[in-house]
């Protein structure tokens, strides 16, 4: 069933919130089973997260997460009442909560894409179900009776004290139910000795709403007032539809709060058995103890100077301060302006262009989100690998902080997933042969990032057995891929094989890894963003891969070219040096009249960009234009531009969507971008540019 | 000129019933219409850049105010010959499917509703290559034959994935 359209604008909210807090639980997961057991921090954060998400789940109506929520979230209340109840299953429930969480992590993937989630958690729940009984069972003696009995105490205990409970329904679509509910808490104080309710602090959570709306609102209280007085103001207080004060002699057997709503009551001890005899229908188990310390449950206080913001927005802030800094310089260069003495308004046009610097600089920051999610994914993988495939691995990362703008790290996560997927395939020895090498037993993959000039650079690197370059070359030889003598190879360019299409030196297909679709695509997909990746490994000792990204795809420091009436601009990085057609430079010409240039005895093809892009031009001859000497990759060419005008940096923009069937791209050109004056430049891409001639030499 | 009609087509009308309403520009000594709704603005013709690997007709792309948009000279896509750009050439910018696309046009000359009644089908066998483009032909008192553009098959040649 997909979800109420009036739901919609939720939706977004509940996904984030909802893969926040299930990061947040990988987190807590990988932690604990590090040290094999939960602490009781832990237990309490996993317990709020799992009781969020069932909230929140039931609110948007998607069943399948919110019961799956609610069986891992019974399972550690039990553990939270004795831990000592989970050491012989430790194991077992790590593996089950690992697998609730993928399974969640599914689902919200799925209401992504199709605003409905359908996966049925049944098979989980019934594991979860026996894990508690399992639990329980062994406790039994220490619950005195069965649960019969022990609802007795239940209900009479309250009475006993002098509290009463009353079950307050507000009316239908009153909406903020749980504020109503705090609000007539405030006006019920006065006039109570004690008083608490169930849910607990219902201001601190929006998510309680639906269960206010579904179960009432118990308020649980020592009156000192007579009671008619206090059914008075509950009467009275606005959108109250009904109350019901719940006789302690009689609860009904439906009415499930009130045996948890006893957990804050001196008598708590029945509340777990109730809760495995009927887990299906019992309500949260929310501890009032909790409660008052985190407001909004399940997040981290460092968290709450932090706001989400929709990526649409940022992009348009992004394209605005762009504009800005256009519109800006158009104003202080104009050309009514030239000649004229203009001391006070130049002044002003600083400071102008210091503050949309400056404004430009935070929004580009705004972009940027730090590497430690994606660290935190690879650790899972790790951890999942380990245990399938026996070998144990301890996982270590450094430079989690280092930010990169948030395009590029969403590109990053499925490449670094395939060398984590190698290193610890191929890479990490089994036990035995570790121990038999004189290598410690337990293997060591591990990622660093770091902030090097404008780039990141990222090194993955493991312990393992290392690259074997007579198999590479070997595999090489079979696959035909050698385009030179064998001994005239070195060690890098070996390594570098194992990145070509159709290389994978694994005998066996594994389920991680082996389909020989590897590192070619790890290449690729770095490519992509304007990285690079190189392979470095000792035979025996391991092997280290590291990956060269830029900080931001968004603004690249490019060089001015001139063709025609047309400016292109070309990434710096790409650039070699640029220089003029001397005597020292020689054109050669090949037999089908394509031509070339020789610098310091090596010859490059040349591309004249007024061919390429047919582009009219008055300079034609070399001698009157200039020429660059480009690079990507291994592929190195010389461009023929009619004149550099200068550096600048400059924000890219795609073109637009209209013109997605005319493969411009395809023709090297990545992108365009607004220069100060207001005119449009295309971007050259290199990698293209380079491979395109190189297919037209062929 | 040109701002007037751009006020026109942003303010009150916007609010009403686009339904029957055209902006009308001249192409030669004919007159098009091109359905209000699909319009956005009227600019005038800004520096255009090329971008090589388009058909002719795709004259390059513009800023429009920190936009990137392609533009079309509707002369050389109604296969007319091109005509050098004066001051009162405009563009025009339209919306097709969440994209806008800048229309290079001789002149525009106002909006109009035009009834119903008042259009009737384009033949089937057209005389003008730009004839499989039209949506309608109206005959508008005072104004004389007006050929009523359909956006979806002006564009379709582009949109078509292949």
């Amino acid at each position: 069933m997909p979800i109420d359209p009036s739901m919609e604008p939720m939706l977004e909210v509940f996904i984030y919130e909802t893969t926040t807090l299930l990061d947040q639980l990988d987190e807590i997961l990988l932690d604990s089973e590090k040290s094999k057991c939960f602490n009781s921090d832990n237990i309490d954060a996993i317990f709020r997260i799992m009781h969020t998400i069932k909230g929140s789940a039931a609110m948007m109506d998607f069943k399948g997460i919110s019961t799956l929520a609610h069986a891992v979230e019974d399972v550690f209340y039990i553990i939270r009442e004795d831990t000592s109840r989970m050491d012989r299953v430790s194991e077992a429930i790590f593996e089950l909560v690992f697998q609730s969480s993928d399974f969640f992590k599914e689902q919200i993937e799925e209401v992504q894409n199709d605003h409905d989630a359908t996966g049925d958690p049944t098979s989980l729940i019934n594991q979860l179900e026996r894990l508690a009984a399992v639990m329980q069972g062994k406790d039994t003696p220490e619950e005195p009776g069965g649960p019969a009995q022990a609802a007795a105490p239940a209900e009479q205990a309250p009475p006993a004290d002098g509290f009463c409970r009353i079950r307050v329904h507000f009316e239908d679509g009153c909406q903020m139910e749980n504020i109503r509910a705090f609000m007539l808490m405030s006006q019920l104080k006065d006039l109570c000795e004690e008083i608490t309710s169930d849910p607990a602090n219902p201001e601190s959570d929006a998510g309680l709403c639906s269960e206010i709306i579904k179960n009432g609102f118990l308020v649980i209280c020592k009156p000192s007032v007579p009671l008619e007085e206090l059914y008075q103001v509950i009467e009275n207080a606005v959108n109250v539809s009904s109350y019901e004060p719940i006789e302690p002699a009689q609860p009904a057997p439906e009415a499930a709060p009130a045996p948890t709503a006893s957990e804050p009551e001196p008598a708590p001890a029945p509340a777990p058995v109730q809760q495995a005899e009927k887990p299906q229908q019992a309500p949260p188990p929310k501890q009032p103890a909790q409660q008052p310390a985190g407001t909004t449950p399940g997040l981290p206080k460092a968290k709450q100077s932090l706001v989400s913001v929709n990526q649409t927005k940022l992009d348009q802030l992004m394209d605005l301060v762009g504009e800005l800094v256009t519109t800006e310089s158009m104003v202080a260069s104009n050309p009514d302006l030239r000649g004229l003495q203009l001391d006070n308004f130049n002044k002003s046009t600083r400071e102008l262009r210091k503050l949309t610097d400056e404004l430009q600089d935070i929004v580009m920051s705004i972009r940027m989100v730090p590497l430690s999610g994606v660290f935190q994914k690879m650790a899972r993988l790790v951890r999942d690998m380990s245990k399938k495939l026996g070998k144990e691995v301890e996982f270590v990362t450094a430079g989690g902080e280092t930010e990169v703008d948030k395009t590029i790290n969403e590109a990053i996560g499925d490449p670094f997933m395939h060398m984590i997927r190698n290193s610890m395939d191929h890479g990490i020895e089994p036990t035995e042969e570790r121990i038999a090498a004189g290598k410690p037993a337990v293997g060591r993959v591990s990622m660093e990032a770091k902030n090097v000039g404008g780039e990141i650079v990222i090194i993955i690197s493991d312990d393992g057995g290392g690259l074997d370059t007579e198999r590479i070359m070997r595999k090489a030889r079979e696959s035909g891929l050698l385009t030179k003598p064998e001994s005239e190879y070195t060690d890098r360019e070996i390594f570098g094989m194992i990145m070509l299409p159709g290389f994978s030196t694994n005998q066996e297909v594994t389920e991680y890894s082996g389909r020989g679709v590897g590192m070619d695509v790890v290449r690729q997909n770095i490519e992509k963003i304007g990285g690079s990746l190189t392979i470095d490994s000792k035979r025996g000792e391991g092997s280290t891969f590291t990956i060269k990204i830029p900080l931001t795809l968004a603004i690249v420091d490019g060089m001015e070219l001139q063709v025609g009436d047309t400016t292109y601009t070309m990434s710096i990085t790409s650039i070699q040096q640029s220089f003029k057609v001397s005597e020292d430079v020689r054109i050669l010409y090949n037999t089908d009249d394509t031509e070339m240039v020789m610098i310091r005895g090596e010859c490059f093809p040349l591309i004249r960009l007024h061919q390429l892009f047919d582009a009219p031009t008055e300079v034609t001859k070399l001698e009157d234009g200039i020429l660059l000497l480009i690079e990507s990759g291994e592929n190195k060419a010389c461009i023929f531009a009619d004149a550099l005008l200068g550096e600048q940096q400059v924000v890219v923009k795609p073109f637009p969507n209209f013109l997605n069937k005319y493969s411009v791209k395809k023709i090297g050109l990545s992108g365009c971008t607004i220069l100060g004056d207001g005119s449009i430049s295309l971007i050259l891409d290199a990698n293209n540019l380079l491979n395109l001639s190189k297919e037209r030499r062929m | 000129m040109a701002a007037q009609a751009t006020t026109a087509a942003n303010t009150a009308e916007r609010l009403d019933d686009l339904h029957g309403r055209y902006l009308t520009f001249h192409m030669g000594k004919i007159v098009y219409g091109i359905e209000l709704a699909h319009v956005l603005d009227i600019v005038n013709v800004p520096m255009i850049t090329r971008v090589p690997g388009l058909p002719n007709y795709i004259k390059g792309i513009i800023n429009l105010r920190g936009k990137v948009a392609p533009v079309i000279d509707v002369r050389l896509k109604f296969n007319q010959p091109e005509r050098a750009y004066d001051d009162k050439t405009c563009i025009i910018v339209v919306s097709i499917r969440d994209m806008k696309v800048g229309l290079i046009v001789d002149s525009v000359v106002e909006v109009l509703t035009i009834d119903d009644s008042e259009s009737s089908p384009p033949p089937d066998l057209g005389i003008n290559s730009s004839d499989k483009y039209l949506k309608s032909i109206a005959k508008v008192e005072g104004r004389g034959v007006i050929m009523n553009i359909d956006c979806e098959k002006f564009f379709q040649n582009d949109l078509n994935p292949f």
